[in-house]
């Protein structure tokens, strides 16, 4: 088998960005539909091909509507005050860290959550979007400064869980561990802390965000050797969730361990933007 | 500038009896010639490098230094070879590099049956390994227009030239030449960027011009992963024709300090200047324009954008064939560094567009030399990429240089801040590709089917005929290993043509000319270039792969000096020679040596010779 693992910390939010992506001999390179330059591989041409989006590229350079560009000048320190004010309010961090995604202020964003938690230790939540504020500047880095914001994600992350065990901070931080390359041995870690979230998001009531916990332990199990419980768990998960996406489209591979392999690994690009917009997680059931 | 016409040339051509008597090449004698047991079993290419007699291994250098430990990991580098002919057999020559103290460089003289014969030590250029300095690369060019290619021979220490003195020996004369100077250089090439007739040279600096061999600091390594800027950047030397060459780095405007791996040159907006590609290490690419004065403007936050990637290698062709040369870039893709390769499509306007994804050229792992080549005579340029780092033993490097990069306020400009890498390997064992090209728009490897995919530490790829056959060959160098001769042995249908280019006003070597094809319904673009490619010199005579064409409809040759030379009805499968100026093409012998017996006599005209008026700025049609 050809596993494809990266080295890189992301700590996965609640839903890849990207859609699905086809293989190379699936894609089409007309060159009227070439994509720019990325930002994180090199900045685009002042002139050249319509921009669209692409497999890497950062979706806030080119994914946004009209009504996007007129919020690309948002306040942001109205919104620092807010949070400032209350820093366990994730739907007001959310808020603000899309909206530096859209500026690209992701120096401002690590800054300012860096000393939210200096002043407000015991809040675990901002812990937990100070490690967001780091998985937000990944796809905009090098590939090497990719590696140092996962890591100072992931210790984020881990102080939040040290502060409260909750659901989020478990899921985020196990996933975290499967963009690391196999070498390195934490996808055991992963599968640790997303078995620990799944148990509490049974305990609960039922929400339409779990899917993506199914999503995930079933990857951890898959890169932990254990092909036969991934794709269990993401039948588990299809079973309860009948319509997501990303638990239809592992199964749809599960046939096939390489075209599995490739999807996974591509899936967990450090180049693509994961979404680390919450708002799932007060949205819909 | 892209020219269609009608595909009926060939028929016609053989009914009023141009083309069709001289169309016998690659099915005769010279294509017979080694088409056996590999291309029965699918495989393209044969690896023939023992019974050729280049099996000597490269070795690395062992510095003898207090970071010995440490550069042991960086400097696995050195493995290179250069193509030319340098004793005008009609067959191509390699000489290949060694990079240990004392290791011999090796001249190997084509011996035109597909054997060669080690005469580096008469010709006076085995040597070139000392304690002061390690060879890096090597580069055949005619710095004198005397129509013998002199060498280069690129160091880590001082860069030597070695004049072609014509009687099989060589004279080093980089004193008198004025290029006698500690440079850290790993690859060169020779164009002439201000088209006064004679080849300049341009140096890629990888390190700074610290003494690597005795450092009087610690701090000499990258001083970060994606913007360093404490590399040796370029050194442009121009040659002033009387044998001495002058630094114009400044001047030109080529003041750079990346860690640079490799340059290449050529036209990326047709207007008749070559222009650059600077592929660096640890931090971004360069491209430069040529504004036609002799500087050049760095144009690169226009051109690509600044990139945080580890380019290697600098290979520029027209892989679409819309006319614009494109250029490819190796990086680094592997489970820990996902970085890929740019294949810059070039728009047209000075501006170029990476479709390496798209077109499946992003992952060739570890990448160093990328080489654009035509194997399969399709008419299409096809890739073939070597790569790998250090294959060394199962423990993986990987952890150690993570421990690093996360560690607070790490130097990483000091060398003792780096983990050695004792036997540990790093994007070891990997796997060539080669690069299928399918049309212009998507890519699909087919190493493994041809037997190209070796998981040796591949540096340098050099292209020729080596037998002179239309079907081109690869000479692959490795780190540490011995390097392999594939030959193209893939089933001799398709056409082709070969030229070798003369220049008389232009520089002898021809650097820089193009030629445009017209075959079956499309129009070729290649160029003769200076060494383009990481740690490795490819062929200087074009080829064309023609398919299904046995006549070409037109060819047009655009010299630097800005004479264009048209010519019709050309018969295919033949190497043609074409001096500047000059009234026709000469057929030159193809085959081996042992299979020219019956061959049409040398000089035999074809096509219609008509040399069209000057157009001074060499504007493509």
């Amino acid at each position: 088998m050809n596993r494809r693992l990266t080295w890189f910390f992301l700590a996965a939010g609640l839903a890849p960005a990207a859609a699905p992506t086809p293989g190379p001999a699936n894609q089409s390179p007309a060159p009227s539909n070439r994509p720019p330059a990325v930002e994180q591989g090199a900045t685009a041409p002042a002139a050249g091909p319509a921009p669209g989006p692409a497999p890497g590229r950062d979706p806030a350079q080119s994914n946004q509507s009209p009504a996007h560009s007129d919020q690309s000048k948002p306040d942001l320190g109205a919104m620092e005050s807010a949070i400032a004010a209350d820093p366990e309010s994730l739907r007001t961090a959310s808020e603000y860290r899309q909206a530096v995604i859209r500026a690209r202020e992701y120096d401002r964003a690590i800054a300012f959550f860096e000393k939210l938690v200096a002043d407000r230790p015991q809040s675990a939540n901002a812990w937990l979007n100070f490690g967001y504020a780091y998985v937000d500047k990944i796809p905009a880095a090098g590939s090497i400064s990719q590696v140092i914001l996962a890591n100072n994600a992931l210790t984020r992350f881990s102080k939040s869980i040290e502060l409260r065990k909750s659901w989020l901070a478990l899921y985020t931080r196990g996933n975290s561990y499967l963009y690391w390359p196999k070498i390195f041995g934490r996808a055991p870690l992963g599968v640790a802390d997303l078995e620990e979230a799944m148990a509490l998001a049974r305990s609960g009531p039922r929400k339409n965000v779990y899917a993506r916990n199914y999503v995930a332990l079933g990857d951890a199990y898959w890169k932990t050797e254990r092909p036969a419980k991934a794709r269990a768990t993401w039948e588990e998960g299809a079973k309860l969730f009948p319509g997501e996406p990303q638990l239809k489209a592992r199964l749809a591979r599960a046939g096939n361990a390489e075209a599995l392999e490739a999807y996974i690994s591509d899936q967990l690009d450090p180049n693509k933007r994961v979404d680390t917009d919450l708002r799932p997680l007060w949205e819909g059931p | 500038m892209k020219r269609r016409r009608g595909s009926s040339a060939a028929a016609w051509a053989c009914a009023v009896g141009l083309g069709c008597a001289f169309s016998s090449g690659a099915g005769g004698p010279a294509g017979a010639a080694g088409n056996g047991g590999a291309a029965a079993n699918g495989r393209g290419f044969e690896d023939i490098t023992r019974q050729a007699g280049l099996a000597r291994p490269h070795h690395n250098r062992v510095f003898r230094n207090p970071y010995a430990a440490i550069m042991a990991g960086y400097t696995a580098l050195g493995a290179a070879a250069a193509v030319g002919d340098y004793d005008g057999d009609g067959f191509e020559d390699i000489f290949v590099t060694d990079s240990a103290e004392g290791g011999k460089n090796h001249l190997y003289h084509n011996n035109g049956d597909l054997t060669f014969t080690d005469v580096a030590e008469e010709a006076g250029l085995a040597g070139g390994n000392d304690a002061e300095n390690a060879t890096a690369a090597a580069l055949w060019f005619d710095y004198n227009n005397d129509g013998r290619p002199d060498l280069l021979v690129v160091r880590f220490g001082h860069t030597q030239l070695f004049e072609n003195l014509g009687n099989g020996k060589f004279k080093d004369v980089t004193r008198q030449a004025g290029l006698d100077r500690y440079l850290n250089s790993i690859q060169a090439i020779a164009f002439d960027y201000d088209h006064d007739g004679y080849l300049d040279l341009l140096l890629a600096n990888y390190f700074s011009p610290v003494n690597l061999f005795h450092p009087e600091t610690s701090r000499f390594f990258p001083e970060s992963f994606e913007t360093a800027n404490n590399g040796g950047g370029v050194t442009l030397y121009h040659n002033n024709g009387n044998g001495t060459f002058t630094d114009v780095t400044a001047k030109a405007g080529l003041t750079l300090s990346g860690w640079t791996l490799a340059v290449g040159h050529g036209d990326a907006n047709n207007d008749g200047w070559d222009d650059l590609y600077v592929a660096c290490d640890f931090g971004t690419d360069h491209f430069f324009v040529n504004n036609g004065n002799g500087t050049f403007t760095d144009k690169t936050a226009t051109a690509t954008g600044f990139d945080t990637k580890k380019g290697m290698n600098a290979e520029w062709g027209d892989y679409d064939n819309d006319g614009w040369l494109d250029i490819f870039v190796t990086n680094i893709y592997d489970d820990y560094m996902r970085e890929g390769n740019f294949l810059w499509h070039n728009n047209g306007n000075l501006t170029f567009t990476d479709v390496a994804r798209e077109t499946g050229t992003y992952d060739a792992g570890w990448g160093w030399a990328g080489k654009f080549f035509d194997y399969d005579n399709d008419g299409w340029l096809d890739l073939y990429v070597v790569n790998g780092w250090v294959s060394a033993g199962p423990e993986s490097y990987v952890p150690d240089i993570f421990a690093m990069i996360v560690r607070p306020g790490v130097d990483l400009a000091d060398a003792r801040s780096w983990p050695p890498m004792g036997n540990k390997s790093l994007s070891g064992y990997e796997k060539k590709k080669l690069f299928h090209n399918l049309g212009g728009q998507l890519f699909k490897d087919e190493a493994a089917r041809h037997g190209l995919d070796s998981t040796r530490d591949g540096r340098g790829i050099a292209v020729a005929d080596f037998d002179n056959d239309g079907r081109m060959d690869l000479f692959v160098t490795n780190a540490n290993a011995e390097p392999f001769l594939y030959h193209n042995v893939l089933p001799a249908g398709a056409h082709w043509l070969e030229l070798k280019l003369e220049g008389r006003k232009s520089n002898r070597d021809a650097v820089g000319a193009k030629a445009l094809v017209d075959a079956g319904g499309r129009t070729l673009l290649r160029f003769v270039d200076g060494g383009n490619g990481f740690a490795s010199q490819s062929t200087k005579r074009l080829h064309f792969g023609l398919a299904e064409t046995a006549v070409v409809e037109r060819l047009d040759v655009l010299w630097p000096s800005g004479l264009r030379q048209s010519f019709a009805q050309v018969a295919a499968d033949h190497i043609y020679r074409l001096v500047e100026g000059g009234p026709r093409l000469e057929v030159l012998p193809a085959g081996l040596r042992a299979a020219r017996h019956g061959r049409p006599a040398a000089g035999h005209p074809a096509g219609a010779p008509a040399t069209l008026p000057i157009d001074p700025r060499g504007k493509q049609r």
